[in-house]
């Protein structure tokens, strides 16, 4: 019996309470988390409030005006955007997944060039958007002599998301094991073959879900534009890409910027389009990220 | 034309196969400066297992993977030497690595299927060929000498992922097979598999050797003595610079190999007292 009968005490498992430290950084944690979030809801609260007595059919209906503001729309806003988002993801998508390719499949890593402008690509990627701006007036609209059109803007805003469209793309090319493409190659493919048939393939929801992040900073951008001279209140759709045109963002800054109450009220509905937009791109590539993720 | 009489017990015997596919003679494996092999003198026989030996870093998979020129792929990688396929020399300049990993086939360690259905895993090499006939008896031919027919028949349209790892290396082996070469190499291809899943495997190798030539590296010394016809026992050695190289000490015929080894360091590895 004695033997059995072992101290309770020494094997006992009690908790002894959680120390204060981890909850205080449990604490710190969840708090960094509110602030950001909370800033966020507080903007999406105080747009919505604002500019909810315009949410209606006339802000899609009706071109901005200067005369009456608690009629004026900003259809042309919403197509000019359409416009240049529609165009930028033509010449920059194929263009950026290319170039991906190019760096993760064929550059060679010890060759100085190649590393050369891996790095200027990180650099590029973190080039203020107003100098875009700059470059796109003074090569593409007055060099080049494209003028203030939705082609000089797509243009631009292309250049703009390159580098961003290039990283997210080697990412994803990057994910796809080196074993698929060994198993490829060991059967007599090709690289372009193993490129095209395996690796691509395995990469497009990567490649997917980065270019709509990159279209849906595109989207948000108002600098670039403004030095690109699309700053006034365009009371017309854009014809085709040779015509003038004007984006959501700079229609709400040109709104903000007038006195009367109503441009105000009228900006913070033309805001809720733009995030009901940004919401919606970012919802289709979260969707796809989670629709089409490999597991290996 | 074993040459073993002119040799005393005491050099490494060295036997050559009577039908060679492969004849390599002096190969020596670089990586930039760095020599990984040195010396390798080899012969592999027509339709026999021939297995490779030896402790890691021993260079037996750089030899293994010079045969279908996947080192190629490594930046900086080269071979001095020669190794004949046949009676072409399959560094020459004139040889292209893409047909040659064609009729060369290999299986690689981690089952490595893609993410695609069972059918166009299979298929997939037929296609990037361009090889004739129809698609559907390609590519049940290879699922039934692979020994994964009667398993997947019914669900060819579902994804490889979802089948097991003996499967999944099984179907490997298939895809390899589909695109008909003339030699399977395997990289140690049970590694990652429960012992049920080797044992297939390697009974699968056994029927294959009729129509294929298999080299296999293995780190499994039973599964070298199980399957092989003939074993080379690799080792690594530190020269004078002491730099590590991968040597080939002995190539015997596999009974031979296990039973009365030539060599003392392939007796210490076979035993155990290295490795």
């Amino acid at each position: 019996m004695s033997v059995l009968s072992t101290p309770r005490s020494a094997v006992r498992l009690a908790s002894k309470g959680t120390p204060l430290r981890e909850h205080v950084f449990r604490i710190a944690l969840l708090s960094s988390l509110v602030i950001a979030l909370g800033f966020l809801l507080m903007l999406l609260i105080y747009v919505l409030e604002e500019g909810w007595p315009r949410i209606d059919a006339t802000l899609w209906e009706n071109m901005p005006s200067i005369r009456r503001p608690e009629t004026a729309g900003i259809q042309s806003g919403i197509i000019g955007t359409l416009w240049i988002i529609g165009l930028t993801a033509l010449m920059a998508l194929p263009t950026g997944v290319l170039a991906a390719i190019y760096l993760e499949e064929y550059a060679d890593r010890t060759k100085w060039y190649n590393r050369v402008i891996e790095l200027n690509i990180s650099n590029l990627a973190a080039v203020p958007s107003i100098v875009y701006g700059i470059l796109g007036l003074g090569i593409i609209a007055r060099w080049l002599d494209f003028g203030f059109t939705v082609m000089t803007g797509a243009i631009t805003i292309s250049l703009l998301v390159l580098p961003i469209v290039i990283i997210s793309a080697r990412e994803a090319i990057r994910a796809v094991p080196p074993s698929i493409r060994e198993g490829s190659l060991a059967l007599g493919a090709t690289q372009w073959q193993t490129i095209y048939r395996q690796v691509l393939p395995s990469a497009v929801p990567g490649i997917a879900t980065g270019s709509i992040l990159a279209l849906s900073r595109a989207i948000g951008e108002a600098a670039p534009f403004l030095m690109l001279g699309a700053a006034t209140l365009v009371r017309f759709n854009p014809e085709g890409v040779w015509s003038s045109f004007t984006v959501l963002p700079l229609q709400i800054y040109s709104f903000i910027s007038q006195s009367r109450e109503e441009f105000h009220i009228l900006a913070s509905a033309a805001i809720v389009v733009l995030l009901a937009i940004l919401l919606l791109m970012n919802s289709v590539a979260i969707w796809l990220r989670n629709r089409y993720q490999k597991r290996w | 034309m074993q040459n073993v009489s002119v040799r005393g017990p005491e050099v490494p015997r060295n036997i050559e196969a009577l039908d060679p596919v492969f004849t390599v003679s002096d190969l020596s494996v670089f990586y930039g400066a760095y020599e990984a092999v040195r010396g390798v003198d080899l012969t592999i026989g027509n339709r026999e297992i021939t297995a490779m030996i030896g402790p890691s870093g021993c260079g037996k998979s750089t030899v293994l993977r010079c045969f279908n020129r996947m080192n190629d792929l490594i930046p900086g990688a080269r071979p001095a030497g020669k190794i004949f396929f046949h009676d072409e020399d399959l560094y020459g300049d004139h040889v292209d690595p893409i047909e040659v990993r064609r009729r060369i086939g290999m299986v690689f360690q981690k089952p490595n299927p893609f993410p695609k259905s069972i059918y166009d895993n299979i298929a997939y090499g037929p296609k990037v060929n361009g090889m004739k006939g129809k698609m559907d008896s390609i590519v049940e031919e290879a699922l039934i000498k692979a020994a994964l027919w009667d398993e997947v028949k019914d669900k060819l349209k579902q994804n490889a992922l979802s089948l097991s790892g003996g499967q999944q290396q099984r179907l490997c082996i298939a895809r390899a097979i589909a695109v008909k070469p003339e030699v399977i190499l395997m990289d140690e291809p049970c590694s990652a598999l429960d012992p049920i899943a080797t044992t297939k495997i390697e009974d699968l190798m056994q029927e294959l050797a009729r129509d294929y030539t298999i080299v296999i590296v293995t780190h499994n010394m039973q599964q070298a003595a199980r399957v092989s016809d003939r074993t080379a026992f690799f080792t690594a050695e530190v020269d004078d610079a002491g730099e590590r190289h991968g040597r080939l000490v002995e190539f015997d015929e596999t009974s031979r190999i296990f039973t009365n080894p030539s060599d003392k360091r392939t007796e210490d590895y076979i035993t155990g007292r290295f490795g």
